[in-house]
């Protein structure tokens, strides 16, 4: 505690393993990619492949929200009801018009990205609890109405008999096949998200996360770029929402919880904002950790959730977040910045 | 037709008090901590259990009153040390992350103890219905109401009144102002995170009392309620989230006359949006007051 400096600071071994693979980031990133490429050639077990592929639309889905709560700084809780769209979309699409995945995937993107403009709207003008207020009331909602719509959307009974993803005359029913397709996904994403954070757009973004006002005093359109930020990731969760159809082939509102937003949040978190190794991390933490505990039967849940508060103690950050990010425990960056005025507007204020 | 109104309205009041105490608690929460919880569901329903297991032993109202009160403000401590007490200087989302998982942990927690099962609550007094005007009134709903208008009562009175009360207020105010002032800001912190999940307790309590029946995912159910009711209140007022809590009730009440049941939880959170609109901080909040 005390005055404490990132520079004077002991480097601690997680600053240092992050400034290693900062170094080697290429070759790092290549070898990762073939040891999970050659995984499932490897170890021939269909209930962990099953895990393996899990843990692949997570990363898709936490890098989504990432995207949101990382790089804008709008706290957004409504995950689940983005990813419900998507897979609505995707498992409506597919078993009553029998349309390709080719076509269903890109369509559940685009159609849960016109949410999200929808749910950016409203809550341009509202900042900090009241916008993650209004995430979590959409996503409520969102599942509600599919829930009891049941002419349109199956209601409880949800979707049945989703096909499995097929084209260019190559089945990806099995498991492997599926690996690999979700695999594919993952990079194309990642690759995306890397590129767009690296623009124009993505350092907007990041002002605006950083600091609202210099940015908007900077010439950065406030409603414009948070607006994009919403869409862009409402996208991906819809991509992520339709890999869901597609691998439970069955999928029904009650799939899409608040409890699943909470556990990409967690997985987000864990694995550190604001950073695009963060969400990948979590992903694998955070399934592993479930799939784990799960011989634990009924007090899985409860460890669960105690290795998550346990987590915020010792590293609130995230696992691969910089100690003096805006985000992180904020002990070295509160301490120096004279920002009781900004906080007041944020934090409680006098009960009347 | 107007008879059924007036019958749902009244349905609406009772219930709104219910969730007007759990917004009272919630913004006595998020004033002094300053920091959202999502746990406060849970808190409810284990003010729920305190009362039931009170009620089973004693049969006497208000020492099940005096139960759920405890055994929330107990839970409430164990939140708060767990996790507010680390993160009151971090950004929000870390205690928020934080409260969820409490959340989850409680809600579990709960099932593995109590069982999952509902269970009936035994009756406490007699349950009368008396009808005034068309509107059938039964002493439980007048109960419900009552204690919650000597709630709201005593507790803007020990606010205002006491030195206790002006401590909280203080710290809610200013954190750092009321530690020069010597305050101990963590102690009344955690006093009043205790107090307002103590009050989320005796809702609880209501709660159990009017459902006839407890059990785990009750916390579920309410905890959105509640923090639907503050954030249309603006958060850090009392009066208004009271009001933001009634008129959700009523809402709800008079809506499922329209519409199907299913939809009841979609009528408050297409309130709120709608209200968060037009009044970004809230429904009840004049211009200035913050």
């Amino acid at each position: 505690m005390g005055t404490t400096n990132v520079s004077t600071a002991a480097v601690s071994p997680f600053e240092k393993l992050r400034l290693f693979t900062q170094k080697y980031k290429k070759w790092l990133l290549l070898a990762l990619f073939v040891v999970v490429a050659i995984i499932p050639l490897v170890y021939d077990d269909v209930y962990y492949k099953n895990i393996m592929v899990k843990i692949l639309m997570y990363v898709i889905i936490a890098s989504s929200l990432n995207m949101i709560n990382g790089y804008s700084g709008q706290f957004n809780l409504g995950q689940a009801g983005f990813l419900c769209i998507g897979a609505y979309t995707a498992s409506l699409l597919a078993t009553r018009l029998g349309w390709n995945f080719l076509v269903t995937m890109p369509l559940a993107g685009i159609v849960t990205m016109i949410f999200g403009y929808l749910v950016s709207k409203p809550t341009l003008r509202l900042s900090g609890i009241y916008l993650s207020i209004v995430t979590l009331g959409f996503s409520e909602i969102v599942r509600l109405v599919v829930y009891n719509w049941t002419d349109f959307t199956g209601g409880p009974l949800g979707v049945k008999g989703i096909p499995a993803p097929e084209f260019f005359g190559i089945s990806f029913k099995e498991t492997d096949a599926f690996y690999y397709l979700v695999l594919v996904l993952v990079v194309i994403t990642l690759f995306v998200m890397h590129r767009v954070l690296n623009s124009r757009v993505g350092r907007a973004w990041m002002s605006i996360r950083e600091d609202q006002l210099a940015a908007s005093s900077l010439g950065v359109e406030l409603r414009k770029y948070k607006s994009q930020n919403f869409m862009f990731g409402a996208f991906f969760a819809g991509i992520g929402g339709c890999l869901f159809a597609y691998f439970y082939r069955y999928i029904d509102a009650n799939m899409f919880l608040l409890d699943e937003g909470f556990n990409v949040i967690s997985m987000v978190v864990i694995g550190g904002q604001g950073t695009l190794v963060g969400p990948v991390l979590g992903a694998v933490i955070v399934n592993t950790l479930t799939e784990a505990l799960r011989s634990l039967d009924q007090f899985r849940m409860v460890i669960y959730a105690a290795l998550i508060i346990f987590m915020m103690w010792w590293r609130p950050q995230g696992l691969a977040g910089a100690s003096n990010s805006i985000l992180a425990g904020g002990k070295l960056r509160r301490k120096g910045k004279a920002a009781d005025e900004e906080e007041s507007d944020e934090e409680g204020g006098s009960i009347t | 037709m107007v008879n059924y109104a007036l019958q749902q309205l009244m349905n609406g009041i009772c219930q709104g008090s219910i969730y007007a105490l759990m917004a009272i608690g919630y913004t006595m929460i998020y004033g002094v901590v300053g920091l959202v919880s999502f746990s406060y569901g849970e808190l409810v329903m284990i003010g729920g259990f305190g009362a039931y297991y009170t009620f089973v032993y004693s049969g006497n109202f208000f020492l099940g009153v005096i139960g759920g009160f405890m055994a929330s403000a107990v839970w409430g401590i164990v939140l708060y040390i767990l996790c507010y007490k680390r993160f009151l200087e971090a950004p929000r989302h870390i205690s928020m992350i934080c409260t969820f998982a409490f959340s989850m942990m409680t809600k579990n927690l709960a099932q593995i103890v109590f069982g999952s099962e509902p269970k009936a609550v035994p009756s406490v007094f007699e349950n009368v219905t008396y009808t005034i005007l068309g509107i059938r009134i039964t002493t439980l709903q007048m109960i419900i109401i009552s204690v919650v208008i000597v709630f709201a009562i005593c507790f803007t009175l020990f606010l205002t009144k006491t030195r206790a009360g002006t401590m909280l207020r203080a710290v809610s105010q200013n954190k750092k102002a009321s530690a020069l002032m010597g305050i101990n800001v963590q102690r009344t912190v955690l006093i009043g995170n205790g107090i307002g999940c103590a009050l989320g307790g005796v809702a609880g309590v209501l709660l159990i009392l009017y459902y006839a029946s407890c059990y785990p995912n009750l916390g579920q159910l309410v905890g959105n309620k509640a923090l639907t009711s503050t954030v249309l209140g603006g958060l850090v007022s009392i009066a208004g989230s009271a009001l933001g809590g009634l008129s959700i009730g009523i809402l709800e009440n008079l809506g499922i006359m329209f519409i199907p049941v299913g939809f009841r939880d979609v009528i408050t959170f297409i309130f709120l949006v709608i209200v968060l609109i037009f009044r970004p901080k809230g429904l009840f909040v004049r211009k200035g007051t913050r």
